[in-house]
């Protein structure tokens, strides 16, 4: 009995395991690296003031939806920052629908978000979750304004004007540079095309590596490559610490290093590595990221004040602290999970492409709260167990912009009834995305 | 005597920026009175869009974002100025 319950115990153990070095693997190292630097980027370096601008009450309609809907790719990195936003552009006078529909698309659009869906459940979901939510967004906002017309007439003519939209922020030209330059890292570590997975020179590593070291690697399922990208990580840890906890105050010797180390992490998760063998493959990817990697620190050197570069490490660092111990957390436990639960529960209720299981999906997305990330490893364990792709799209765009608690700080915010009609709009429109993107897929 | 208000709901970004603007000030010597002001609907009375903000002396030097602190002790030094 004893040894029942040791052995069951040490198959989840193994199970959160093996998700974690999946998760770990140089696939979606490559893209969470560039998308968490993005996201302090764009934290720290692009202003609000570049979108909350075209969302007042005197933009036209056509500007202003189209850019309440991207302004989460380019502002907000988690739900955790929209919530706030959306307060203070509604109360300062933005129409409910297009205020509706940046809370709406926020979430959805964030560059983390989407990085990560690609690399570990696939590109059709991430697309899908960006063009259906932005669609969707806007229907959702417009068919809010529409129903609140009277509510926001009244409201419109006792607003004082505060002026808060018609800030302009100065961007210089080489802070979009970076931006573009950064997004293609991002692409060229994780799009799977030809040219980027082709290998162009081949050699061999003139060490060996002990068999009985390769043995044990075997062991643990990693390759000599994962294993060296996880040691550089955990070396990456503690220099980051010392280099970022303290770099709004100075950049030191440090930080230097741990810039090193992450661009270091970058490039060699790049190559291929024959199975088995030291064979290193010089892929277009690594050559791609070396490129890249060489442009942005041209530009950032020769454009950014140390000032910028410190602002941007410090949001980088401050989203890793944030985000990474939750997120592994996360993955262990998704691991975890998908060892306990039967696989025929899931086969049953979301096995298929139905209006009902694609609702299980949105209610089970807005019933279970996930912080940021969290819900990409648990969408991944859905997929592992048998959903159908459908649900799963169904559940990745309600889980991130319904939760009890965002609910809760809406209806603070627009009151009960504006709030339980936008969460009844939000729990049909996930459905029926879901619902047309599994029949989309169905039929291709 | 330097007014400085930082605003914010208490986020990490918050404490790390009161954090540097109370650092920049005990290392120029400036007498200064520092408030941390949480409550929203004060917040939102000044002219920013998203915080955390910082307003000395009644005006807002920065928003939006965690100002290093060089910046910091250069507003300060010009408002003394």
């Amino acid at each position: 009995m004893a040894e029942s319950v040791s052995s069951y115990l040490s198959t989840l153990l193994w199970s959160g395991w093996t998700s974690l070095l999946d998760y770990l693997a140089a696939h979606v190292l490559l893209c969470l690296v560039p998308a968490f630097v993005i996201a302090g980027y764009v934290s720290a370096m692009i202003p609000k003031e570049v979108i909350t601008r075209y969302l007042g009450p005197r933009a036209p309609r056509w500007i202003s939806y189209p850019a309440a809907s991207i302004g989460g790719f380019i502002l907000a990195v988690c739900s955790c920052t929209i919530l706030p936003l959306f307060a203070s552009i509604w109360k300062r006078g933005a129409g409910l629908g297009v205020a509706i529909t940046f809370l709406f698309v926020g979430p959805a659009v964030n560059i983390l978000a989407i990085a990560y869906t690609g690399a570990a459940i696939g590109m059709d979901i991430a697309l899908a979750r960006i063009a259906l939510s932005i669609a969707f967004g806007i229907l959702i906002g417009l068919i809010m304004a529409r129903l609140f017309r009277k509510d926001e007439a009244i409201r419109m003519a006792e607003l004082a004007d505060s002026g808060i939209f018609d800030q302009k922020a100065v961007v210089k030209p080489a802070v979009w540079v970076v931006f573009i330059l950064l997004v293609a890292t991002l692409i060229v570590g994780t799009l799977q095309v030809s040219i980027l997975t082709t290998t162009w020179i081949n050699f061999h590593l003139p060490v060996e590596i002990p068999s009985a070291v390769l043995g044990s690697l075997d062991n643990l399922q990693l390759t000599p490559q994962g294993a060296v990208l996880i040691l550089l990580l955990v070396i990456l840890a503690p220099v980051a610490y010392l280099g970022f906890e303290g770099v709004l105050e100075r950049i030191n010797r440090w930080t230097y290093a741990a810039i090193s180390l992450a661009g270091l992490t970058l490039l060699l998760a790049a190559p291929s590595v024959t199975e088995g063998s030291l064979l290193i493959g010089i892929t277009g990817r690594f050559i791609g990221e070396l490129l890249l990697l060489l442009a942005i620190g041209a530009v950032v050197s020769t454009s950014f004040t140390h000032d910028e570069l410190a602002s941007w490490l410090w949001e980088t660092w401050k989203f890793v602290k944030q985000i990474f111990p939750l997120l592994i957390l996360g993955v262990f436990l998704a691991g975890v999970f998908k060892a306990i639960i039967p696989q025929s529960w899931i086969e049953n209720l979301t096995g298929q492409n139905t209006i009902l299981a694609n609702l299980i999906g949105v209610l089970f997305g807005v019933f279970m709260y996930f912080p940021t990330l969290v819900e990409v490893p648990i969408a991944r364990m859905f997929l592992d167990l048998g959903m159908n792709r459908g649900p799963l799209l169904a559940y990745l765009i309600a889980d991130p912009a319904l939760s009890i608690q965002s609910i809760l700080v809406t209806g603070k915010i627009l009151g009960r009834r504006k709030t339980f009609t936008y969460v009844s709009l939000v729990i049909v429109f996930a459905t029926l995305a879901g619902y047309l993107f599994g029949l989309t897929l169905a039929a291709i | 005597m330097i007014d400085i208000k930082v605003l914010g709901p208490g986020c990490a970004n918050c404490s790390k920026l009161e954090q540097i603007t109370r650092q920049a000030v005990s290392e120029i010597g400036l007498e200064a009175d520092i408030i941390k002001i949480t409550d929203y609907a004060e917040i939102m009375s000044y002219p920013i869009v998203s915080t955390p903000g910082l307003v000395i002396n009644g005006e807002v030097v920065c928003s939006g974002r965690v100002p290093t602190q060089a910046e910091v002790t250069t507003w300060l030094v010009d408002t003394v100025a």
